[in-house]
């Protein structure tokens, strides 16, 4: 991605549902599921067991199918009008695709596994296929395996070898389920870094792990609860909280949007409302009664202000102005936010040792101003 | 030292069982029965369609061939192709190997699908199908090219008891119904009594053959 070009969507899903059935009835899995994933991001999807974070992969892979919804992969709507044999030859084209258990035909060397993708796919001419495959496999460091089984390498190098296949037809996407899921850590470390450098190439990663340690390398972290995604300002200025209680706020959270310098809470008035900022910066000031305004902070992305408003009293503290550029935030209603903070205790104790420092900073910038 | 002096014969329909602890050299062993690695001394024959074949003197090539017409592999993990089908994942091998014309192998696919009563779901990607599926489907597709040997390593190591029995069953009628040799290694000592015979593997060394074959003894006595 380059900062002067528009990011260009590769992974779009609009409304996804996804429902099962067997014996015990019908049940739904993906709630009306909305993404979107850009071109040269490294993304990674969290979530419980049973989440659907699995289902929601397979949405994107075509792997199955979704009962509702749109799903345009790399500018292809791969359900509409799309047979599944289309969708194959399309998928070998577009798509790399990475396992937790790395899916090497055992009876075939890492070179003839990395090779089976292009013969698939009938991309490459039939020389250049084994050159190919060799490269891919010195780009993961298992050139000196190439002509070994699988079971004669380690679980280790049996994954580098299933990325090495699953770029063999160069494809825009990456798609990896668990795919350290049964790697020691530095393995892993390995399979990142190397996920790392294909997005610095200009690929696209979507990885879905439960290991918290690999999020915090990724650009973006989408957590779906119970079906359905979590807003990410949500899981970004909250990450303590449950996931349930996340969703509850994604659910019940209002987008709203102020124009640069425009006023967001004044001082002294009642505020009925939590706000995390999506975008822009806000200016957090007091005003003396000389009209003297002192900057007591910036507030950006991610950031939260409101709490303690809301959690002692209900008048602002201070003034709340949006800065230089236009600001976005979500809001949540107080009602709410109190609901879920008293079933959160250890989000509520983080938060109000923030408001303690906002209130100690307030009482500090006060006394400067005089207006004590 | 993974395997030291071992001498081993295993005949033709047999059900033979390598049990020992993690690390007792089980893998090893079997992967100088069916040529994965090298030995560092001695021989390896097998006779397979009249023709007794040295393993140990074929080239890398040689013996990846030799393998692919003689030999079934079935691991724990069952490395099926998510993208394929289970009917291309059991065709595959077909046409690595080339010796079957296409519609052949589509057709021969199928019978195997069904001898291993999975051939309902021949259409589906191996997601679709439970663990214990997917490993009969590995089987399928590990007699894809009717070898006359298989080779099973801790095929039972990540299913539950009663599917366990089923893959059990399986390997008894591919041994009584047609004549296959089966060489199954195992971890769970608990196993030994449903071989046609069983062999100890302990640091590298088979257990003294009369020793185990008085365990065997009890161990028959006992069920």
């Amino acid at each position: 991605m380059t900062a002067d070009s528009a990011p260009r969507e590769m992974i779009t899903l609009r409304g996804v549902v996804k429902k099962f059935s067997n014996a015990a009835g019908e049940f739904t899995v993906l709630k009306g599921v909305n993404l979107d994933i850009y071109s040269g991001e490294f993304v990674s999807i969290v979530g419980k067991s049973g989440s659907g974070k699995s289902t929601l992969l397979n949405m994107v892979t075509g792997i199955d199918h979704p009962s509702d919804g749109q799903v345009v992969v790399n500018g292809q709507d791969i359900y509409s009008g799309v047979t599944e044999s289309q969708r194959s030859k399309w998928r070998g084209k577009n798509l790399g695709i990475v396992f937790q258990f790395f899916q090497l035909l055992p009876m075939l060397t890492l070179l003839e596994n990395v090779m089976l993708p292009m013969d698939y796919a009938d991309l490459y001419s039939f020389d250049e296929r084994p050159v190919r495959a060799m490269e891919l496999l010195k780009m993961v460091g298992l050139e000196a395996f190439a002509n070994k089984l699988p079971v004669l390498v380690s679980t280790g190098q049996q994954q580098l070898a299933a990325i090495a296949r699953a770029m063999a037809c160069d494809p825009p996407l990456l798609v990896a389920d668990e795919p350290t899921g049964n790697l020691d850590t530095r393995s892993a470390d390995t399979i990142i870094q190397l996920f790392e450098r294909f997005v610095s190439q200009g690929k696209t990663v979507v990885m879905v792990t439960h290991d918290p340690s690999l999020t915090s390398r990724t650009h973006r972290n989408i957590i779906i609860s119970d079906g359905e995604v979590i807003h990410e300002s949500v899981s970004r200025a909250l990450p303590q909280l449950r996931h349930r209680h996340m969703l509850e706020f994604s659910k019940l959270l209002r987008e709203r949007s102020f124009h640069a310098g425009e006023t967001i809470l004044s001082r002294e008035v009642r505020s009925d409302d939590f706000f995390i900022i999506r975008r822009g910066e806000v200016e957090v000031v007091l005003q003396d009664a000389q009209e003297k305004k002192y900057m007591l902070s910036n507030l950006a992305k991610d950031d939260f202000f409101g709490e303690a408003e809301l959690t002692s009293g209900g008048k602002s503290i201070a003034n709340v102005r949006a800065g230089a550029q236009p600001v976005e935030v979500v809001v949540i209603p107080r009602a709410d936010f109190m609901r879920v903070m008293a079933q959160s205790p250890i989000t509520a104790e983080a938060m109000s040792k923030a408001t303690q420092i906002k209130l100690e900073t307030q009482q500090i910038a006060d006394h400067r101003a005089g207006t004590h | 030292m993974a395997l030291t002096n071992i001498n081993l014969q295993i005949f033709a329909a047999e059900f033979l069982g390598v049990v020992g602890k993690s690390g007792a050299g089980k893998s090893t062993l079997l992967n100088m029965i069916n040529g994965v690695d090298q030995l560092t001394s001695g021989e390896v024959i097998i006779n397979t369609d009249g023709k007794k074949t040295s393993v140990h003197k074929m080239g890398e090539d040689e013996r990846a061939r030799w393998r692919g017409a003689n030999m079934g592999v079935v691991y724990q993990s069952f490395q099926l192709l998510p993208m394929l089908t289970l009917l291309e994942n059991v065709m595959l091998p077909m046409d690595l190997l080339d010796n079957f014309h296409p519609r052949k192998s589509k057709e021969r696919a199928l019978e195997l699908l069904d001898l291993m009563e999975i051939a309902e779901h021949a259409h589906k990607l191996p997601s679709f199908i439970s663990g214990g599926q997917q490993q009969r489907v590995a089987i399928a597709r590990a007699l894809a090219n009717d070898p006359a040997i298989l080779v099973a390593d801790e095929p039972t190591g990540s299913l539950d008891s009663v599917t366990a029995d089923h893959i059990f069953n399986v390997f008894e009628t591919l041994v009584s119904k047609q004549g296959k040799t089966i060489i199954m290694v195992t971890h769970d000592m608990g196993l030994a009594g449903r071989f046609s015979r069983a062999l100890t593997l302990t640091d590298g060394k088979l257990l003294d053959a009369e020793l185990t074959a008085n365990m065997d003894l009890t161990t028959r006595r006992m069920r």
